[in-house]
């Protein structure tokens, strides 16, 4: 099963911060405080998003037409997610 | 699903393929008030009228659309912060305007012209005296109904094509809307007026 990265604490819904990032391989733990990147704070759907985008060039039109919506409707989810990521790296 | 698509099918249609489609909608739309004796003398108006050249029907559905489609778009480039498209406001716009090919069949049967005499003969004393039948009556009344939901759904599908077409979001796109559907009716009104004076003797 794929497990869902939380970037949202449970209990105050506060922005998660990672702890510790281990090494399967080797079986190292390094522990500290490490601030989750931009594009980890967004919704799967968004990151998503910005995958389709970046495979299809970059180009509006080729999203409209895998995504079957009309070239505005994808820009504005674009345009919303441009917004987006501004607000989070403003809030960093 | 289905009620989802008609009042907010431009999630799916845009741009060039509405503006097509729209654009045949209105042709269709002039020519069947033309034979059925409906024209639309405002950007939200259904009337009766008398014979006139299919000119008049045809550069009136064009005309209520580029009255719109030029305001909402000088509104979106103001208001909005998105990159706006000239064609997505023209095509949706122009798709928006679907509901009036329905009400353009309205003037079919001659319920609605019936009522219009008998109240002209009634309480302005035009015209030559007229008693109306029940069947009239109630078909006048079904039609004018139905007429007025078209309406409804008609700025429906104008709203939802402007939210689309300028990314506009929550109290921005309503003022946005109502101020830019005001100023439409009132520009749609006096180039009717003149159009009318144009083509009526």
């Amino acid at each position: 099963m794929k497990k869902k990265l939380p970037i949202q604490c449970p209990s105050c819904s506060n922005s998660l911060k990672v702890q510790s990032l281990h090494c399967e391989s080797c079986d190292t733990t390094i522990s500290g405080l490490f601030e989750l990147p931009v594009l980890l704070q967004l919704e799967p759907n968004e990151q998503s998003f910005i995958l389709d985008f970046v495979k299809s060039s970059g180009s509006l039109k080729v999203m409209a037409g895998k995504l079957k919506l009309s070239y505005p409707t994808v820009r504005n989810m674009l345009d919303d997610l441009i917004h987006k990521l501004n607000q989070l790296q403003n809030e960093d | 699903m289905k009620i989802d698509f008609y009042y907010n099918l431009f999630k799916r249609i845009a741009g060039e393929k509405s503006l097509l489609i729209g654009l045949t909608v209105i042709i269709l739309t002039s020519l069947t008030g033309y034979y059925s004796g409906t024209h639309f003398p405002g950007v939200l108006s259904v009337k009766t009228c008398p014979e006139i050249s299919i000119w008049y029907f045809l550069i009136q559905g064009l005309l209520n659309w580029m009255v719109v489609s030029i305001v909402f778009f000088l509104a979106a480039i103001l208001f909005s912060s998105s990159k706006v498209r000239l064609i997505d406001i023209i095509g949706t716009q122009a798709l928006a305007r679907s509901p009036y090919l329905l009400a353009a069949f309205t003037g079919f049967p001659d319920s609605l012209d019936q009522l219009g005499k008998y109240l002209q003969w009634t309480y302005m004393k035009i015209g030559d005296p007229i008693t109306l039948s029940t069947y009239d009556l109630i078909m006048a009344v079904i039609l004018i109904i139905l007429t007025l939901l078209l309406t409804v759904w008609l700025v429906a599908l104008m709203f939802n094509a402007l939210k689309v077409s300028a990314n506009l979001k929550g109290g921005r796109l309503t003022g946005v809307f109502i101020v830019s559907l005001v100023i439409s009716i009132i520009l749609g009104l006096v180039l009717n007026y003149l159009l009318i004076k144009n083509y009526l003797p």
